[in-house]
C-alpha cells in the first residue's frame, strides 16, 4: 500500500523522534498529542535535532526547513482524517493504547493501518477494540530512535500480510532496518538483552564483583558493546525490572535478575535519570 | 576477576544469549536471519548469536552448555535445534553448514 501520510500519536520523546524520523524521508506527518505543551517541547525537540545535522554540515538550511515544513503538530483529531498510517506512541498502558486505538479507528479512512509502538503489550489486545484487526500491528523502535536503526515489525494474530509488508517498506524508506516478528512478550532484542542481563546480575550477587569489573570485562571481550549494568542504567533500572518482571512471568526464572535491581528500584536508584543506578552519575 | 570466573562471566553472558536466541528461533517467533539482524541492529552486538554459534563450533558450544547446565540446571540445557544439528554433524562454518548454510 502506499503511504501518503503518517501519523504519530503522542509527542514524548519517542514519537518526537519517530516523527523527525518520517520527516527526514520526506513523508507528510502529523504528530498529534491532546496536551499543547507537549506538542511545542516535541517542536523544539525536532529543531535541535535539525539544527544538529545544519550544524554538522549534514542538511542544508532550506533542506532543514523543508523537513520541518512536512510535520504537523496537532492536538486537533481533524488533522487525521487522511492519514494512511498512524503509529502510536503514547504510554505502555493497554487502556490508554486500546482507548487511542479506538478513536484511530473511528477517524482514519477503513484500510489505513494502526500501528503500535509497544515494547510489552499485546498488539492482539489493541486490535481487538478496533473494528479493522487484520490491519493493526506493531511497529516497535528502539530509544533513541532517530538513531537507532533497528524496527520490529510484530504481527497479532489476525494483522494481513499486505499490512506487514507495507510496514516493513515504509521503515526502509526512512532508512530503518525492519525485521518480521511474531507476538511474544518482549519480542526479540528485549527478550534476548533482559536473559543475558538477569544472568549476569545473578553472577554479580553469586561472586560480588562491582558492576565495573563486570562491565569491563563483558567490553574487554567485545561479545557486546556496552556493559549489562551501564545498559540498565542507560535505559532506567525501572524499565528494566519492569520489562524482567513481565518476562519472568512470561517465561520463568531465567529472567530473575536477583535482589539487587528490585532493591534499587525501591530506593529510587533508576539509574542515569536519577544520578544514582549500578553506577553514580554526577548531575550537572 | 580471576581468569576461571572471567571465562565463567562470558560463558553464561554468551551463552544465555545464545539460548534465548534459539528459543526464539524454535518458537518461530523469527527467522534465524531476523534474530541475528535484530540482536547486530537493535542490541549493537558484533555477531547474531545463531551466527556466532556457527562460528564457535555447534560441537563446542554444545559442550560449554552441558557444562553449565551440569553446574547451574536447566536453563542451560542444549536446545533441540542444537543436539539434532551436532547428532547430524552440522557444526557450523567448519562443516559448511549450522544455524545457517556457508
Amino acid at each position: 500500500m502506499y503511504v501518503k501520510k503518517v501519523a504519530v500519536i503522542g509527542a514524548g520523546t519517542m514519537g518526537a523522534d519517530i516523527a523527525y524520523t518520517v520527516a527526514m524521508a520526506n513523508i507528510p506527518v502529523v504528530l498529534r498529542d491532546v496536551d499543547e505543551k507537549a506538542l511545542e517541547r516535541a517542536k523544539s525537540h525536532i529543531q535541535k535535532l535539525l539544527d544538529g545535522r545544519v550544524a554538522k554540515g549534514r542538511l542544508s538550511g532550506p533542506d532543514a526547513a523543508q523537513r520541518m515544513s512536512q510535520i504537523v503538530f496537532s492536538a486537533d483529531a481533524s488533522a487525521l482524517k487522511d492519514v494512511s498510517v498512524a503509529i502510536e506512541a503514547v504510554p505502555e498502558k493497554m487502556a490508554l493504547k486500546q482507548k487511542v486505538f479506538q478513536e484511530l479507528d473511528r477517524l482514519l479512512p477503513p484500510l489505513a493501518i494502526l500501528a503500535t509502538n509497544t515494547s510489552a503489550l499485546s498488539v492482539t489486545e489493541m486490535a481487538s477494540v478496533t473494528s479493522r484487526p487484520t490491519r493493526v500491528a506493531g511497529m516497535h523502535f528502539f530509544y533513541p530512535a532517530h538513531m537507532m536503526k533497528l524496527v520490529e515489525i510484530i504481527a497479532g494474530e489476525q494483522t494481513d500480510k499486505d499490512v506487514l509488508d507495507t510496514l516493513s517498506r515504509l521503515s526502509e524508506e526512512i532508512r530503518k532496518i525492519p525485521v518480521a516478528v511474531k507476538e511474544c512478550p518482549g519480542f526479540v532484542v528485549n527478550r534476548v538483552l533482559t536473559a543475558s542481563m538477569a544472568e549476569v546480575m545473578r553472577f554479580k550477587v553469586e561472586y560480588g564483583y562491582s558492576a565495573e569489573e563486570i562491565d569491563q570485562t563483558i567490553v574487554k571481550h567485545k561479545v557486546a558493546p556496552l556493559g549489562p549494568f551501564v545498559l540498565a542504567d542507560a535505559l532506567g533500572l525501572d524499565i528494566a525490572w519492569d520489562v524482567a518482571e513481565t518476562l519472568q512471568a512470561a517465561y520463568g526464572d531465567r529472567f530473575d535478575p536477583g535482589p539487587e535491581l528490585p532493591a534499587l528500584v525501591a530506593a529510587h536508584h533508576l539509574g542515569v535519570k536519577t544520578g544514582q543506578g549500578f553506577y553514580p552519575y554526577s548531575r550537572s | 576477576m580471576e581468569a576461571e570466573r572471567e571465562q565463567e562471566l562470558i560463558d553464561r553472558f554468551t551463552l544465555a544469549t545464545f539460548m534465548e536466541a534459539a528459543r526464539l528461533y524454535e518458537e518461530g517467533v523469527a527467522s534465524a536471519q531476523a534474530i541475528d539482524i535484530a540482536m547486530r541492529a537493535g542490541a549493537g552486538l558484533p555477531a547474531g548469536p545463531l551466527a556466532w554459534a556457527d562460528q564457535t563450533g555447534l560441537d563446542v558450544v554444545y559442550q560449554k552448555l552441558a557444562d553449565l547446565e551440569s553446574r547451574f540446571g536447566a536453563r542451560f540445557a542444549p536446545p533441540a535445534s542444537l543436539s539434532a544439528r551436532v547428532e547430524h554433524g552440522q557444526l557450523g562454518i567448519k562443516s559448511g553448514a549450522g544455524y545457517f548454510n556457508y
